[in-house]
């Protein structure tokens, strides 16, 4: 009794150990090796001397190039611009999905299965095809939208400086809220409908349910998804490289992201880069840890 | 306990989502090397043939390596179109070269030579081309020599040009400025002649314009004294071409666009400017974007200071990879492609390259394949002849010109919410230097 209950045991072990390895297998050859090597990047730099076509060598730099990086404006740019991007960004992104989800989770909308393919639509359509669209749609001489715009007696100029950021909103909104809009309609599909139905016998209105009841019930989702909105901020990249092409005011590093990639393939400095990358990476760690915190923190209290 | 648990579990679950994005980025590229790479399995193996990979994007390539392949059974080079360089085939190419899957045979202009050679990622080829030497004009040369070596072979010489909508000027009887304070009056005739109309544009993209215009103006961004560089982005005559070209900007008489972009051949198109500061290669570009257009066109020679001078913008040269082993072969392709007559004319007769050969022997053939239906039967070669006799020498390319065009592009970015061209000038000037000494490169100020 006692053998075939080892035995038992031991052959659960193996079980979980077949279950488990490809996960394992799969988790440390495509995260925890490039981390690894990323990191180990960061640590060189490269050097030569003279006038520099004698060939280089790669010297250990320490956490010289975390300095280089926290030290340069520009990858210092690159968060206040993210920052600015999410004060823009998520607010009307999350705002509107969440109206559209709550008027789709109404009484009163019609055609739900239509509204709800065609507003996810754009989602599926890949970043850089939908920055391309954007671009020509921005681009006057060649754009409608301009063309409509202009007609009315309205100039609004898509490529300008001080419209850049806008322009980029515009496109990651258009592509974000038909997918967070769905999170949210599925989160108010899992209210009961007695908590609603108890509300309008209360008297309650529609606008007064979906602010009192529906929104606080599904706060837990908004938590969620204002999380990875974030993370997914720090990392952006397509919308702003492919902006750039029409747009100068955009830089080569106006994200971090940006910065890393021109540090890498502009000036081949792969040490810079990979200590950029690890920098950010922290710094979205740290970020999520401290949203998690805090939307946990209001939830006890 | 639990909720620490849970959200610590959160906090996890953010740190892999975050880090896992962050090297996304790498695996996206990983994927386009493969494919670059894909052609370059070994061909060499069996028998006699050799398969050369080869990336490039100037005009007509691919007429050019058809003709080779049929002329050269033993050597087949299979061809792969990248982006020009400024739009991320140089991004490509150092990409592929550090993961050592790059082609034999890459395509580099004369700014960014240096820096190719200065990663090591492109072959000494001293003792094999020291035979096509003579070919080549010595300003040519000096811009593949680098370090007391040979490290690429020249295709086109890329003399600056003015190029003009004869219709336009001839209509509002603007005569073709043969100096830039003609140039400046010119502009101004052609707005008040049409408001919505420029004569040019200014590209916040592409320094090398600007390059080529110090160039022509006496300046030169970069020199080597002994064993050290002097950088002078913001000598005198940088200046003076700065200042000049700013003041076109801030009087609204040039537009303000990204250089190939699609605002700018939309203005292009509708007539919105009626001139290009360019380069000999700029009329097959303008023949293959702009076809409606064929017979509208006109080209002069390059306004000057007052003396006649001129400079290079951008031109091309083919290098061989670092890790290639079918170097012979490689150099093979790159000596017919540039310094035969069968070459040229392939790369010519295309009807989308108005390359200046380097060789200078090979110009007739390029004059005589080039149709000039576009240009109002206009003789366009002479005129480029003329113009790279006039090219100063004392010209340079710096070791990290994708670094330093970079800083310039960012800063030029900034024109129009407040920045300057010289202001732009003294930034690189500055970011270069610093740049330079942190790689240990020795630099004299």
């Amino acid at each position: 009794m006692n053998t075939s209950l080892r035995a038992g045991r031991r052959r659960r072990k193996t079980t979980a150990a077949l279950f488990l390895t490809p996960f394992y297998a799969l988790f440390i050859a495509t995260m925890v090796v490039p981390i690894g090597y990323a990191i180990w990047l960061s640590l060189f730099t490269e050097k030569t001397s003279g006038l520099g076509f004698g060939g280089t060598r790669r010297v250990f730099s320490g956490f010289g190039n975390y300095a280089d990086a926290l030290g340069d404006d520009k990858f210092r740019d690159g968060f206040v611009a993210i920052g600015l991007y999410c004060l823009l960004y998520i607010p009307v992104m999350v705002g509107t999905a969440l109206a559209l989800a709550l008027l789709l989770d109404s009484a009163l909308a019609r055609a739900r299965r239509f509204f709800q393919l065609a507003l996810f639509l754009p989602h599926a359509v890949p970043g850089i095809i939908a920055a391309l669209i954007w671009v020509y749609l921005y681009t006057p001489g060649l754009s409608p939208v301009v063309e409509l715009l202009e007609s009315g007696g309205l100039h609004w100029d898509f490529l300008a400086s001080d419209t850049a950021l806008f322009s980029i909103v515009n496109i990651a909104t258009w592509e974000w809220i038909g997918y967070n809009m769905i999170i949210f309609y599925a989160a108010l599909q899992a209210i009961p409908r007695e908590v609603v139905e108890a509300a309008t016998v209360d008297g309650a209105g529609p606008v007064r349910i979906a602010v009192s009841v529906k929104i606080p019930m599904i706060r837990a989702a908004v938590a969620m998804t204002m999380l990875f909105t974030i993370i997914g901020s720090l990392q952006l990249f397509t919308e702003p490289s492919i902006l750039s092409d029409a747009n100068p005011a955009v830089g080569s590093s106006w994200t971090p992201n940006m910065y890393a990639y021109s540090a890498a393939f502009r000036a081949n400095d792969f040490g810079l880069a990979a200590a950029a990358s690890v920098l950010l990476a922290v710094f979205a760690a740290a970020l999520s840890f401290g949203v998690t915190r805090l939307s946990s923190g209001r939830r006890t209290a | 306990m639990q909720r620490t648990s849970i959200r610590l579990g959160t906090a996890l679950v953010g740190i892999v989502t975050a880090l896992s994005l962050v090297t996304g980025c790498g695996g996206g590229d990983d994927k386009k090397k493969d494919a670059g790479a894909a052609p370059a399995a070994p061909g060499g193996g069996s028998g006699q043939k050799q398969e050369l990979t080869f990336w490039s994007w100037t005009k007509g390539t691919q007429e050019v390596v058809d003709a080779f392949n049929k002329s050269h059974p033993d050597i087949q080079v299979k061809y792969e179109q990248i982006p020009s360089g400024n739009a991320g085939g140089y991004a490509k190419m150092a990409n592929a070269v550090k993961a050592g899957n790059a082609p034999d045979v890459l395509t580099i202009e004369y700014p960014q030579l240096p820096d190719f050679v200065s990663q090591g990622a492109v072959q000494d080829l001293t003792s094999k081309v020291s035979g096509l030497k003579s070919k080549f004009p010595a300003s040519v040369n000096k811009l593949t020599e680098l370090g007391g070596k040979t490290w690429a072979v020249p295709l086109d010489a890329a003399p600056m040009a003015l190029y003009y909508r004869k219709d336009f000027f001839t209509d509002h009887n603007i005569a073709v400025p043969k100096t830039w304070d003609e140039y400046r009056a010119a502009a101004e005739q052609v707005k008040k002649a049409d408001p919505n109309a420029r004569i040019g544009t200014f590209y916040p993209d592409d320094p090398s314009t600007m390059a080529g215009l110090t160039w022509q103006a006496g300046g030169a961004w970069f020199g080597t004294e002994g064993d050290a560089w002097k950088v002078s982005l913001t000598d005198p005559n940088a200046r003076k071409v700065g200042e000049y070209w700013n003041k076109l900007v801030t009087d609204d008489l040039v537009r303000v666009q990204p250089s190939f972009s699609q605002q700018w051949n939309a203005d292009l198109k509708s007539g919105g400017t009626v001139g290009i500061v360019g380069a000999s290669w700029s009329a097959g570009v303008l023949k293959s974007s702009q076809p409606d257009l064929a017979g509208k066109w006109a080209v002069a020679p390059l306004p000057d200071w007052g003396t006649p001078s001129n400079g290079m913008l951008g031109g091309s040269t083919f290098a061989v990879s670092k890790d290639s082993k079918k170097s012979k072969a490689a150099l093979t392709f790159i000596e017919w492609m540039t310094t035969t007559k069968e070459g040229i004319s392939a790369r010519i007769a295309s009807g989308t390259s108005s390359a200046y050969p380097a060789a200078t022997e090979l110009v007739p053939t390029a004059a005589q394949f080039f149709d000039t239906g576009y240009f109002g039967k206009q003789d366009i070669y002479p005129l480029f002849t003329e113009a790279t006799g006039k090219i100063g020498a004392g010209w340079t390319w710096g070791p990290s010109m994708t670094q330093t065009n970079t800083i310039l592009k960012d800063q030029f970015g900034k024109l129009s919410s407040g920045g300057s061209i010289v202001g732009a000038l003294e930034e690189a000037q500055r970011s270069t230097v610093e740049d330079l000494k942190k790689r240990g490169i020795s630099v004299k100020s």
